[in-house]
Formats: C-alpha cells, structure tokens, sequence
C-alpha cells in the first residue's frame, strides 16, 4: 500500500510542482501572487481538449498550441489585471485577478460547460497499467515525471544561460536598477507573466488524462499550488518543486493510513505547523526588511 | 454635482428609509436588504482589520461561518433563547478571533494569507465533518426567533435588530478609527518599521485588529443564521471571502462609509445579476474587475470629490513600492 | 434645504422601485394565474456542476411546456416558466424561492435540483402556501414529513439506496462493500443505505468514503480490493464515480458496480471513465425508461437541439419531460377555473397516471407524496442502454 500511496503522491505531486512553479515565477518578478493562475491552467486543458479531442489534432502538437495558448492569456492577464494596478494595494491586485478568473470560468462553462462539465481526455500512452513488482502505475503518470523533470530542467536552463532569463532575475532584484540599464521592464513582466501561465498550462494538458476538466477546477488547484508555494518558501523555485512533491504525497498518506476525509485539509494542518515553527516555509530566505 | 447635504444627514435619511422599509417590502426584499445589512457589518469589520490595519488575512469568512454556527447551535442543540444566543456566540467567535491572531502576530504578508486561508479551510473542514455538534454537510434549520411582546413578525424583528446592531457597530468603527487605535493600525499599515521606531506596540495592535473584525464577522454570523433560519457549511467558503474583500474595496479601503457602501453595491449586484441567468460569472467577475481598475481607491473616492464633507481622516492606504 | 429635497428624492425613488412589487390584494388562489397565463416557477442549479439536475431538467421541462403553449396552452391558458438559480446552495435556493413566490408571483413551482438546496428552501415554500411539484431532488425530506402541497415525481433517495441493496443481492452477491460521498447529498442516500443492510441483517464488507471533488481514490480502492467484495454500491456524483472506476480498473479490480440516478446518464459516464471495459459490469438505477437518443424519444430530442442548442442533450432532459407531463395533467385536471387548491386537490388523487417514459405509474395519495416508486434498472450493452429489471417498491 505505501507503495503505492508514494507513487500516487509523488505524480500528483509533480502536478502542484509545475503549478506552483508558475505561480512562484510571476512572485518573484513581481511580488505579486496571480490569482487567476488556477483558471489559466483550466483554460488550457479546455484548449487542448478542443484540439486535441474534438479537432483530432495529434498530441504534441496540441499540447504545444495549449501552452503558448496559456501564454497568451497570462500576457493578457497581465495587461488586464496587473498593469493597471501596479502602484495599488496587493488586495486590489488579487481581486482584479479574481475577477478575471471569474470571467474566464463563466466564459468556459458557457463555451465547454453544455457539452459535458467532466470532460474526459484520452492519455497519452493508452490505459493499460504497467507493473513493477508491488507497484502498479498508469503510463500516463510516468509521463507526468518525464514532463516535470523536462520543464525543471529547461526552466533552470532558461534562467541560467539564456539572456531573457537573466534580464527577468535582474527585473526581478530590482527592477528601478534594471530600468537604468536599459531593460525593458514591462516586457520582462509580460513575459514572466506568460512564462508562469505556460507552466500551468503544461500541467493542465498532463494532468487531463489523470484528472478531468471542468471549469471549477481553478480554485481548489490554486488553494493547493499555493499552499506547495509557501511550504517552499514563496520565492525559490526548488522549494516551489520540494512543497508540490511534499503537498502530493501527504495528502495520499493521510489518505491512505489515517482518513479519507483528512486527505483535503493535511496539506493545510501541515503548512499551519511549518508556518508557526519557520515563518518562511521550508527553503524561504530570512528576507531583509526593506527601510 | 452639487453637494446633497453633510454626511450626516444623508445618513439620517438613509437609515429612515431603511427603518420604514418593512411596511412597503415584499418579503424577498426584506430579506434581501437585511443581508445587505448585514453584509455592512462584515465589510466594517473587515475593513479594520484590511483598510485600516493592513493585514491581509482570509479568516474572516471562517469567522462569519463560526458566529452562525455557534449561535444557530446554542438554539437547537442547548435550546438558548435567540437574543442570549447571539451575544454568546458573539463571544465565542472574538475569542477564536484571538487564538487566530496570536500566531498570525509573526507572520506577515503571504505568509498571514496562507496562514488565514489554511484556517478557514480547516474550519470548512470542522463544520462539515464533526457531525456529531455541527449536523455536517447537511446543515440545519433553526426556529425563526420569537420577538414577543413586540408586534412583529420573525423577518421584521430581524431586519431591525440587524439595522440596531448594523447602526451601533459602524458607529463605533467610526469612533474607533478617529481614536489613538485608529492611528496605531493606519501607522503600523503604512509602516511596521517605523511604527515600531514610534513605540507602537505591534503586538497589541494587530491584536486589537483581529479581535475586532473577529467580534463584527461573529455578530454578522449570528444575524445571518436567523435570516436564512438555516446554517449550512457552504456560505462560508472561499466565495465567501472573494465577496468580503470586493465588498470592502469597491466601497473604499480604509474608509467606514466606503465599506457601507460597498456592501450594498455588492449586494445589489448578487441580486440583481440574477437577471444574468447563466452568465451571472462573468458579469460579476466584469464588474468587479471594472470597479477596481477605474476606482481604485473605491467609490468613496468618487463620492468624496463630488460631495463635500465625505472626507475622512487617515483614509488612503499607502500605494505599494 | 438641499437635504430635504434630497431626502424627498430618494423617498420617492424607493417607493416607486418597490411599490409595484407589493402584491394587490388577490384571492390567494388568483395569484400567478391571468386568464391567459398561468405562471409556474422553477428553481435549481443553472450554474456550477450541479447544473445537470437543474439547467437541463429545466430544459426538458420548457419543451413540453412549449409544445403545450403552442397547442393552444391549458384551457387556453399559456405557461409561462420562470427560471432561478441556487447554485446547489443552501442560501441562494432560500433567496430564489423568496423571489419566485413574493416578487414573480408565481402560481406554483416545479423544481428543485440539488436536495441540500432544496430541504434549505423547503420552509419557504411551506410558509409561500402554493404547490410544489418536486422534479430531481431525491433525499427523503423534501417530502417527509409530508406536507400537503409538496409532492415529488423523482425517486427518493431510501427507494433507490434500498434498491441498490436488493439488486446487488439479486445479483446473488454475498460479500458487499460501499462507496459514498458523505457531503449532504452522499449523507442523504448513506444513511438509509445503511438502515436497510440493517434490517436486511447484513453488514458491508468495506465501507470506503470518496470526496466529491477527489482525482484519486487510489487508497480507497485498495482498502476495497483487501475486502474483497463481489458487488461494490457506489453513491457517487459521475466524476468521483469515474475516479473510482478507473482506478479501480487500474489496479485490476473489477467488482460488480452498482450505481444510481446521479450516474444515470451511462453513455456520458463511459466517455468519462475513458477506459474501454471498465463498465461492463456496471448497472445503475435510471429515473426514465428512455435516453434522449432513444427513437421513441426523437421528436423531443429534435425540439431540445432546436431550442437549447448550446446545452449538451442528456437523460435529464427526459427526466424534466416526464415530469413537465404530470404537471400539465394535473393543470389540465384542475379545469378552467384555476386555483392552486384544485390543483392540491388533483395532485392528491392522483393515481396510475403512465406518462409512458416514467418505468412505472405516478401515484400519490393523502399520506404519501413520494409518487415515484419505480426504479429503473439499466446497463451499457455495447452502445445501447438496456434495461435490465423494473424494480417496483412496495407502497
């Protein structure tokens, strides 16, 4: 049974990691938390059901499409619900965001909702369970911990090697510092803030197979990506990945070996605890206090 | 436009009108403007604690859900007397409001959110699960409360106990806010750093805040369960605090009558976005996102440069850095 | 002096936006009927995912109510239907029915989705004093206790769990496991689950609880698996029924499962599942005797497409229809001179009405409102929905 609950935990969890690594990407840039980042991940799943299921587009391809899709609209949140508001209190932000997402859920239950709220999406490597040993897997999980390493690793490349990634780590220290340099600022936030959505729409078209999509879905995933976020320490990208991993295989755990209802609200008693003892999650910086 | 009077007398009138309401209102508008009423008492309360003290936490509707539920059980469980009911589980939410903020003094920004949200799931979590004192998911009814020896229907006397403790509550916010308090909170939101430099006890104050907003959410909760005459685990979810928050920043953060306001525009627009049918989402999420990108200080700020005497002191929160 | 005329305008303004909303003194029994209209109002959920047992039933409904309309109406009278939202909401179910009584008028109401919503609102319409024809809400109290205007032609949760029971029995199962959401909804259909294995002198090999919103029951099903079971009933909504199903085949565990109307929509909940044979063994229980692609359902499913286009077609539009049918029968019975007591009155006698896509006779009597007693049992057998056994309930 452990072996199981571990296996289960840790493909769910890669799921909250990729989540919470958009959300931690717009955070660091911006200090801003996109609560919208929920419905941009249901959007793409919506997108790429349509594509791949109803226009029988081929898989890679619609998973490519669903992204920059993603893209798109996370630039778009960012003109709608973020650039207007840059000097605004943070409630502001978050509920220009909310509202946002409140359109777009409206919007896909209108446009997906008639035709089947529990949207079924076929996998990408067919049902059939692979046995190793003990431990029963569906392929599509293992295609999920492919894919989450792939996206770490070309995440930390991006940021490490290539100059957007290195102009966004510059907005992101200090973004007075990198206008005078000649960075162009609002393009680094739309960026980020595309790059953050993308992520979550490379969740959405693996997490499909697993899951199913509905227009709901945001909420309870953004509640969950956030609570991986700030068990990381909510502005370091491995500790994003390190909360996501943890949030999955707790919840099977306390599902598995204590109680089934317990399996929504551990994440949270654990994240409570954390938070008393360490105020700034597992890999949070002690920050210093700007005067 | 020209000014339609002081502050003062515009109230006056407002809250006559409201007081004659009942005998000219079918009972689905009673009903609907007494939760207007009582959504003015949350949006007070939580703008001290958000406008005036800057803390961002999401406890609030967990609190709100905690005082129906204390004060609905208190009558169906220990058959308490509606009136007792409410002043106890009044009560009972400030004192959870006060074990809510002791750890909540340590923590700041996101880390207060996550914390405040993972309270008020765990408090979800309780409502519907410990069936054996709060019925669980399915909720339960309450009796309508009794106002003998007035002659007034149940709906009636609630709707003007409710007016009674709306009326009271934001009068003292408004006296509270003037007040050495009132400063402290506005100088620890503009600056923890400098407040501390000043001998404000942070401590004290952000525990005031709490405590505060956790006795208004705990009277709004009590007036609501004998609105509804049913508590259910439901209204006091995530929604919920969307609700809250928009309430208190499209009236106006930081300002008393920009909460009163905002609650009943809130209100009014969960109501009359019934017309919407099934688009009801989208004009919400609309509306909300059109308030607070063009009135971003909230309607109080319109109002204010139209109307004189509507200024407040102390009342713009400082724009981010 | 300005205040003053302020004070007038807004006076007035008030009045005027509220005065017309408070009632003329009608006889009670002329409210919502003209003489050329007759006003019924519905509420259930139009948003949100309970919007299967609302929207779409609504959808049925207006069909017939339409077809009615264009046949000249009910004694020349047309229904008008208005619809409201409660969200599968305990509060905005409260608020709906408030409106639809006090400020539409409505004559009488037909309606009621989610069973949480609609037990909240229940002493609403009992205080509104009109009758209430009950379309999907299944759990026992909406109709018990029985009040006099209050009748439901959906089954009811006690008859569908008891039935689950028997037919897994039938089946000859002798090992019995359950799996059940214990929201409200789940609560409603649990509890008289577990009243009959009792009385039955059974007890459940495995007792497993699934949330509504779970995207893995992989520990449930192993707890299952353990215990072996030759029949598993599940009281699950269709998406933690697909959950369970496909992860139950995931791990090559493949019971008899045995469902019920919230999973009566079986072409949809295949497609759900995803995996082909999954639910070979699965039977569940059907309101209807017919799905809207059935032939004998052809004309209705050409005026759904025609009048709600953007709205999927499912088994709970038929599910509305036959129910809009019992509600013009009884209209109809009523006779011209309409008011809401003669329709109490009809709904009372009503006895061995067949709107021939119910499986068995709408009967209702003084004591007893539950008029539905005729559970439908279907199966998927390649692409056709069979029924399997009609099982009717004792009165």
């Amino acid at each position: 049974m452990l072996a199981y609950l571990l296996v289960s935990g840790l493909a769910s969890g890669c799921l909250y990691a990729l989540v919470a690594m958009g959300l931690v990407v717009v955070y660091k840039s911006t200090t801003v938390v996109n609560f919208a980042h929920g419905e941009l991940f249901m959007v793409a799943g919506f997108f790429a059901y349509t594509l791949h299921v109803l226009l029988r587009v081929p898989y890679l391809p619609a998973l490519l499409l669903a992204v920059l899709a993603s893209f798109a609209l996370g630039m778009l949140t960012e003109r709608l619900a973020y650039r207007p508001l840059m000097h605004a209190p943070t409630i502001s932000l978050v509920l220009a965001a909310v509202g946002f997402s409140f359109v777009l859920k409206g919007l896909a239950r209108q446009i997906w909702g008639g035709r089947g709220d529990y949207i079924p999406f076929p996998p990408l490597l067919g049902t059939d369970p692979i046995i190793f040993g003990e431990i029963v897997l569906v392929p599509q999980q293992l295609v999920v911990v492919a894919a989450t390493i792939i996206c770490m690793v070309l995440f930390a490349a991006f940021f490490r090697w290539t100059r957007t990634g290195k102009t966004m780590q510059a907005t992101a220290e200090n973004a007075k510092a990198a206008r005078l340099v000649g960075i162009r600022v609002d393009r680094v936030y739309a960026l980020t803030w595309g790059l953050g959505a993308a992520a979550a729409g490379v969740a959405a078209v693996l997490m499909a197979p697993l899951t199913f999509v509905y227009p709901d879905i945001g909420m309870s995933l953004l509640v969950k990506a956030f609570a991986a976020a700030v068990l990381g320490g909510f502005g370091s990208l491995p500790g994003a990945i390190l909360g996501g991993l943890s949030v999955g295989v707790i919840e099977q755990l306390a599902g598995g070996y204590l109680h089934t209802s317990l399996m929504e609200i551990s994440a949270f008693v654990i994240i409570m605890a954390v938070l008393i003892v360490r105020p700034t999650g597992f890999l949070g910086a002690r920050g210093l206090r700007r005067v | 436009m020209p000014s339609i009077g002081t502050r003062a007398q515009v109230m006056g009138v407002a809250l006559l009108a409201l007081a004659l309401f009942p005998l000219v209102a079918n009972p689905y508008l009673l009903y609907v403007v007494n939760l207007g009423v009582i959504y003015v008492v949350l949006a007070v309360g939580l703008n001290l604690l958000l406008g005036f003290g800057g803390q961002f936490a999401f406890a609030n509707a967990a609190l709100f859900g905690i005082g129906a539920y204390a004060t609905g059980l208190l009558q169906v469980r220990l058959q308490w007397p509606y009136l007792l009911a409410v002043g106890a589980g009044a009560v009972f939410t400030t004192g959870v409001g006060l074990l809510v903020a002791l750890p909540a003094l340590r923590l700041s920004g996101l880390y207060l959110a996550m914390a405040t949200l993972a309270f008020a799931q765990f408090t979800q979590w309780v409502l519907l699960n410990w069936e054996t004192v709060t019925f669980g998911a399915g909720g339960f009814k309450i009796p309508p409360p009794r106002f003998d020896p007035l002659p007034l229907t149940s709906a009636q006397g609630i709707y003007y106990l409710s007016l009674f403790v709306a009326a009271v509550l934001v009068i003292l916010a408004w006296n509270v806010v003037r007040s050495r308090v009132g400063r402290a909170l506005v100088a620890i939101r503009d600056s923890e750093l400098a407040a501390e430099a000043l001998a404000i006890d942070l401590a004290r104050y952000k525990t005031i805040a709490f405590v505060l907003s956790a006795f208004y959410a705990g009277m709004a909760g009590a007036l609501y369960s004998a609105t509804l005459n049913f508590v259910a685990p439901e209204g006091f979810d995530l929604f919920q605090m969307v609700v809250q928050f928009s309430m208190v920043v499209v009236g106006g953060l930081g300002s008393i009558w920009g909460s009163v306001l905002g609650a009943g525009l809130l209100l009014a627009m969960q109501e009359g976005l019934r017309a919407f049918k099934g688009a009801q989402e989208i004009a919400f999420g609309l509306l909300l996102m059109l308030c607070i990108i063009f009135l971003p200080e909230g309607l109080i700020s319109f109002l204010k440069r139209h109307m004189r005497g509507w200024s407040e002191p102390l009342r713009r929160p400082d724009p981010r850095r | 002096m300005r205040t003053f005329r302020f004070a007038a305008i807004l006076l007035s303004v008030l009045a005027a936006s509220v005065l017309p909303a408070v009632p003329a003194a009608h006889a009670q029994s002329a409210v919502g009927v003209t003489a050329d209209t007759v006003k019924i109002g519905t509420f259930g959920a139009l948003t949100g995912p309970g919007y299967l047992y609302g929207k779409i039933i609504m959808n049925g409904a207006e069909t017939v109510y339409n077809e009615v309309n264009k046949a000249g109406g009910i004694h020349g009278r047309k229904i008008v239907l208005v619809r409201e939202d409660d969200r599968c909401d305990a509060a905005a179910a409260i608020a709906a029915v408030k409106k639809l009584i006090f400020q539409e008028q409505v004559f009488m109401l037909h309606g009621g989705g989610c069973s949480n919503a609609t037990i909240a609102a229940r002493p609403e319409i009992e205080k509104g004093n009109l009758p209430f024809v009950v379309f999907a809400s299944v759990a026992d109290e909406v109709t018990v206790p029985t009040h006099p205007q209050i009748f439901s032609t959906a089954l009811s949760a006690s008859i569908e769990s008891a039935s689950q029971l028997e037919f897994a029995l039938k089946q000859g199962a002798t090992r019995i496991a359950v799996i059940s959401q214990r929201d409200a909804w789940g609560r409603s259909r649990y509890t008289p689950l577990m009243e009959h294995f009792k009385r039955k002198g059974i007890t459940p090999v495995a007792d497993e609880e699934l949330s509504g919103d779970a995207n893995d029951a992989t520990p449930q099903v192993l707890r299952l698996r353990q215990a072996r079971p030759d029949a598993v009933l599940m009281v699950l909504y269709p998406k933690p029924g697909a959950v369970f199903l496909r992860d139950a085949h995931k791990v090559g565990f493949k019971p008899v499962a045995i469902g019920q109307t919230a999973l009566g929509d079986l072409i949809a909940f295949r497609e759900q599942v995803g995996i082909p044979g999954a639910i070979d063994r699965f039977y569940t229980i059907s309101h209807v005797r017919y799905t809207v692609e059935d032939p004998e359902m052809e004309k209705w499913r050409a005026l759904l497409q025609q009048n709600f286009s953007s709205d999927r077609l499912s088994v709970y539009n038929v599910v509305g229809i036959a129910s809009a049918q019992v509600v013009v029968e009884v209209l109809k019975r009523a006779g011209k001179d309409l008011t809401r007591e003669k329709v109490q009155a009809e709904l009372q006698k009503l006895k061995g009405f067949d709107t021939g896509i119910y499986p068995g006779v709408i009967t209702c009597t003084p004591t007893d409102h539950q008029c539905h007693k005729t559970p439908a049992w279907i199966q998927l057998v390649g692409d056709k929905v069979k029924t399997v056994a009609v099982t009717p309930v004792e009165r």
